[in-house]
């Protein structure tokens, strides 16, 4: 079963173990956003994944110098009348060695963090609030691909 | 119509279709439809495979003839004049209780079509979004079951991680299994389903909507049986397109709804509307829909330029930051928005550079003026997220070296505001309601739907809400996590005979006593237009 796991603390264990991935001057990341979703209108105040996602994204252009990163794709919803449950930003990194590199997955990490922060505070909502019994957040994840 | 009401309500014929339905056979035949049912994916616009299960239904089991059958399984509706809606064909499935009034030496007709009353629940479903993106050996809905004591699922991969689910034969009949016995369990409420071993059943539709969408043909299917005899026709249909990009596809096929023109031809004289997705409203949310295409400008020199998919984000991260006119004035008409969709074309082989991206976004108020304010202030942020991204090469608007924007696709959901409540669809399903005890008064509520009712309400014909559907508990409507436990059967057939009730009031009933009772409305439907025929 998976769990999403904050992705400071997921890159935080990636880095330990060394994984060769990383080892590396240029890879693909992807970054996940899951939130509740719903109807557009009839759920409207929940969050958006997909609303996190785009946040993500500008606070990546702010953080990363430019030509390190290339987005790939942003994707995410279901429907144009639904508050969109999924977010998916894929980007290609660039640095000049491995630990640049970390530096960089360091930085999109923290912006996917802080870009689904931005979402949940929005809208008022926080770690541990349910809706329908749902989990209410955003929560973001960071995965080499 | 309270007389009315009242010997239709008590007419022996639809008491005995209403006993009919009250047996525990009946109940489960309309569970095991339901699940049937419910487990063919049905994208809005890409309905064609349930509506495909429906058409065979109801010719091979629900007694109807193909003659009775209203709709194609190729979308089109004999006598339509809108059989194409954004470029699609629409899969409605219709079927007809033929009344009386044709045969009568002095019948009116508008253009060769007698009237007639439409009953109408949608078949298209929020998720999956696209037929095409299912496995090719795993075309079908997966029925899962989870314990109340289990948290609700966070994830889709907690959900496809459950390991309890519903089984299928090779004919798509359910399986009758022990998990089955789990699922079919009836309980009034969440709370007695968890103390009672209930479980989540997670399934996309089960609360928008194909409980009741299912029961209408139960009902279809009862009315034939029993010989229930109306006046004007009735036409029971499963309608597509009420979903996502549907843009209402299947009721601007019946209701000759042209969307450039903002006016409906009501070409088969429909004269009186109701849906079965519940509400009971008489005022209609309005909606815009855009969906935006952001188009990347060809590479030059191998240096780098704007990006579509971050033109698309810092458009989707400025709307994302709006407030709605209800959220920053205190008693203003609720207004409501979200970008629900985006995806990019992929990077062609070798290279980085996307393409294009597109975002959808919904915007809905009960009102026109502020739904005009959101429009305002979300559209021009579409060319601002363009700009932005321009803005950070150098690039200029509009030039062939900055990011473009097109216009993909444009969706309306007509509003209306009710000026009068005083029409037959609403008399009708007030005082049905009063005649079997579930209302004490005949009061409409203020609140608005965004519901397939839009179209007749904005082309003039009356209309009004009730549902089939019996839960106990749900949540989760156009979510991945969608989910019911099941109610009270009895409910259902409740709800059955106060619809049977309702529509018989307005199309007028041949009782068994011999007497009829007169249609409540006369025979020539409105319009806002008319059928080039």
């Amino acid at each position: 079963m998976k769990r999403l796991i904050y992705s400071l603390a997921f890159v935080a264990a990636i880095t330990a173990t060394g994984t060769p991935a990383f080892a590396q001057q240029s890879g693909n990341l992807r970054v996940e956003f899951q939130g509740p979703g719903g109807h557009s209108s009839g759920a409207y105040g929940r969050v958006s994944a997909l609303h996190a996602a785009a946040r993500a994204v500008i606070l990546i252009q702010k953080a990363l110098p430019a030509g390190s990163y290339q987005i790939t794709n942003l994707t995410g919803g279901n429907s144009v009348n639904s508050i969109a449950s999924d977010g998916l930003i894929e980007l290609k990194l660039t640095a000049a060695n491995a630990a640049a590199y970390q530096t960089l997955v360091a930085a999109v990490t923290k912006a996917a963090a802080e870009g689904a922060a931005a979402e949940n505070a929005f809208r008022g909502v926080k770690a541990g609030d349910l809706t329908s019994g749902a989990p209410a957040t955003v929560r973001s994840v960071v995965r080499p691909f | 119509m309270v007389a009315a009401a009242e010997k239709i309500a008590n007419d022996p014929q639809v008491l005995a279709l209403i006993k009919d339905q009250s047996t525990d056979a009946a109940a489960k035949a309309r569970w095991n439809q339901f699940l049937e049912l419910v487990r063919i994916p049905s994208p809005s616009r890409q309905e064609n495979l349930k509506a495909a299960e429906i058409h065979r239904r109801m010719v091979e089991e629900w007694g109807f003839s193909p003659s009775e059958v209203m709709t194609r399984a190729d979308g089109i509706i004999a006598g339509s004049d809108t059989n194409i809606v954004d470029g699609l064909p629409v899969y409605n499935a219709c079927v007809v209780i033929t009344g009386s009034y044709s045969g009568r030496a002095d019948a009116q007709h508008y253009k060769g079509q007698f009237p007639k009353v439409l009953v109408e629940g949608h078949i298209d479903v929020v998720n999956p979004e696209d037929l095409n993106q299912l496995p090719a050996n795993d075309k079908f809905n997966h029925i899962k079951l989870q314990p109340y004591a289990q948290p609700v699922v966070a994830t889709p991969e907690e959900l496809a991680a459950i390991p309890t689910e519903l089984s299928f034969d090779a004919r798509g009949r359910i399986v009758e299994n022990d998990q089955y016995a789990t699922a079919s369990k009836v309980f009034a409420n969440a709370k007695e389903a968890e103390a009672g071993g209930g479980v989540r059943i997670y399934v996309p539709g089960y609360g928008d909507m194909m409980p009741s969408t299912s029961n209408a043909f139960v009902l279809a299917a009862a009315m034939k049986k029993h010989h229930i005899k109306p006046v004007y026709d009735i036409w029971i249909c499963g309608t597509a397109g009420e979903e996502g990009k549907g843009n209402l596809a299947g009721m601007k096929q019946l209701y000759g709804f042209e969307q450039k023109l903002g006016t409906g031809s009501n070409p088969l004289n429909i004269v009186a509307n109701f849906g079965l997705e519940g509400g009971g409203v008489v005022n209609f949310l309005g909606s815009y829909r855009f969906e935006m295409k952001f188009k990347a400008p060809l590479p030059r020199g191998g240096g780098r330029g704007p990006s579509a998919p971050e033109a698309m984000a810092a458009a989707i991260a400025k709307i994302a930051d709006v407030k709605t006119p209800s959220e920053l004035r205190e008693g203003a008409p609720r207004t409501t928005y979200t970008v629900g969709r985006a995806s990019c074309e992929p990077p062609p082989a070798g290279g980085t550079v996307v393409p294009s991206c597109s975002l959808e976004v919904d915007m809905r108020s009960t009102r026109k003026d502020p739904l005009e304010e959101i429009r305002q202030t979300i559209e021009p942020m579409f060319q601002a997220g363009a700009s932005a991204e321009n803005a950070r090469y150098g690039r200029k608007d509009g030039g062939p070296e900055g990011i473009t924007l097109e216009l993909m696709w444009y969706g309306l959901r007509p509003a209306f505001v009710a000026d009068s409540v005083d029409n037959v669809a609403v008399h009708a399903g007030l005082q049905s309601g009063i005649q079997l005890g579930v209302l004490t008064s005949p009061i409409v509520g203020t609140g608005s739907g965004s519901l397939n009712d839009n179209v007749p309400a904005n082309t003039g014909i009356p209309t009004y809400q009730f549902t089939l559907a019996s839960s106990a508990a749900g949540a989760g409507g156009h979510a991945f996590w969608e989910w019911g436990t099941r109610g009270a059967p009895a409910t259902e057939v409740a709800r059955m005979h106060r619809v049977l009730t309702a529509a018989l009031i307005v199309s007028g009933f041949h009782a068994a006593d011999g007497t009829v009772v007169q249609p409540a409305i006369g025979p020539i439907g409105k319009r806002t237009r008319e059928v080039a025929r």
